[in-house]
């Protein structure tokens, strides 16, 4: 062999096991080194000859790893997948969200309600701008969010392999007295739920508006306090005055965000069994009760509403006389008492569709 | 025309994967190196390529059904592949469906012959 030949072979060795584990590198260095010279032995033909008949050294590493190369498989695919919607919907609309609002009141109020006409343009621009690097923070959320959900999955998928192959061990163990036609792992056409009635299903859309909408409003609770505010220009700036009492907010929130968290526990768990059962049933049962509890707490035990609320509002209303009437019958309680029947409303007419469909039409 | 022949060269070689690891393993009851055993078959009429057997070899190794060793002896160092006990059973084993699988496609393909 021609030292142009032992160079050849040394360069297509190193390309195949470059693309390999450590581990295995040497190993298959010395195999590919047996096989290369043992075809132009026993064949008669050239180095080049040989090495194009092994083909493209990056094919011939990837048979040597026999494990998938696909990142997510098709078994977790079809979940990846509505994660992925869910996820992308519920952190790209609350941050758009946020930003641009954000922009359009501190930008635009001055124009729409002070009649500012010495500056609109600038204030067009500002909000432009604003609901720009919105569509940007919403873009870069958006990406994060895949990334992230992404590696989740392809952790599961990694660790599926192993689980799979653990479980096949010990079934072998625990299974050997048992007789061959037995042993069938995994699926049994047995095992195959019913059909549920159309009726029974839960629409998937249904769940993914619900779960978007209150991850926005979580969002907005978080983030964006005072975005349920009464806003009123002042001079050059704008005043918010807030709805909620945010100086006790870091007391309240917690609250908020429980009951919203029942509610996405309850939306995913709809989401993910698909159909009126008892899944569902004790699912709703649980999280509704949860979720109307935490209002009550909040609406009823806490300084829920900013007591100065009526008062700054009136201040800079002075003039408005309808407006401060109506102001006039502010009160808290009351708001307090309303909200609590509209929320009590909302719960026991889903609480009592879920009751009416499962004992209709669910499997139980 | 290419691509039916395209089709028909995918449609042998996914006939031709699944029979590989029998062809191998028949082969291994006797110590081996690699390209004795590309030979061997080749003569026998079952073409491999060798880029194809040498990764096989070691999965098969991984999975317990052959064992390696190297043989320095020689002029060049090789490594030679031979039958486990266990090998023997699975190769047994798949010797048995092989059977089951050629006589019930045989008889489908007569039966369509007339």
């Amino acid at each position: 062999m021609t030292e142009k030949d032992q160079e050849l072979m040394k360069r297509y060795i190193y390309q195949v096991v470059r693309r390999l584990p450590q581990e295995q590198k040497e190993e298959v260095s010395l195999e590919l080194q047996e096989l290369i010279t043992d075809m132009i032995e026993e064949k008669g033909i050239s180095m080049e000859e040989a090495l194009a008949k092994l083909g493209d050294p990056a094919r011939l590493a990837e048979r040597y790893q026999d494990a998938s190369h696909c990142l997510i498989g098709p078994e977790y695919y079809d979940t990846y997948r509505w994660f992925v919607k869910i996820v992308l919907l519920c952190s790209m609309i609350p941050v758009f969200l946020t930003g641009s609002l954000d922009a359009v009141l501190t930008g635009g109020t001055r124009v729409w309600m002070l009649g500012d006409s010495l500056m609109p343009e600038a204030a067009a621009v500002s909000v432009i701008f604003g609901v720009f690097g919105a569509a940007l923070e919403a873009l870069a959320a958006g990406l994060t969010a895949f990334g992230a959900v992404t590696f989740v999955f392809v952790i599961l998928e990694r660790q599926k392999v192993k689980l799979e192959k653990k479980a096949e061990k010990e079934w072998k163990v625990g299974d050997l007295e048992e007789s061959p036609a037995r042993r069938v792992p995994g699926f049994a056409p047995g095992v195959l739920p019913s059909v549920p009635s159309p009726k029974a299903r839960i629409s998937r859309g249904d769940c993914i508006v619900e779960i978007v909408f209150t991850v926005i409003f979580g969002v907005l609770l978080v983030f964006a306090p005072h975005f349920f505010s009464a806003v009123l220009p002042d001079g050059d700036t704008v005043t918010f005055i807030p709805l909620f009492n945010l100086e006790q907010w870091s007391v309240l929130l917690p609250f908020f965000v429980l009951s919203l968290f029942a509610g996405l526990v309850d939306d995913a768990v709809r989401l993910a069994v698909g159909v009126y059962g008892k899944a569902v049933l004790v699912s709703s049962l649980i999280c509704n009760g949860v979720s109307l509890a935490l209002s009550v707490i909040l609406l009823k035990a806490l300084p829920f509403w900013n007591p100065n609320f009526a008062a700054d509002l009136g201040a800079r209303l002075s003039g408005d006389e309808e407006l401060l009437g109506l102001l006039a019958h502010w009160d808290g309680g009351l708001a307090s008492n309303l909200l609590l029947a509209v929320i009590l409303f909302a719960v026991l007419l889903d609480t009592g569709t879920v009751v009416y469909k499962t004992l209709r039409y669910g499997a139980l | 025309m290419g691509e039916e022949k395209d089709l028909l060269a995918g449609l042998v070689l996914e006939l031709r994967r699944g029979t590989l690891i029998l062809s191998v393993l028949s082969q291994m009851a006797e110590a081996k190196y690699g390209y004795a055993l590309v030979q061997s078959l080749e003569e026998k009429g079952v073409e491999i390529d060798p880029n194809t057997l040498y990764p096989l070899l070691r999965r098969l190794e991984k999975q317990g059904l052959l064992a390696s060793r190297w043989d320095t002896g020689g002029s060049k160092p090789r490594k030679y592949y031979q039958r486990t006990a266990y090998g023997n059973d699975i190769y047994e084993e798949l010797k048995k469906q092989w059977r089951q699988i050629s006589a019930g496609i045989e008889a489908l393909m007569e039966e369509e012959e007339g």
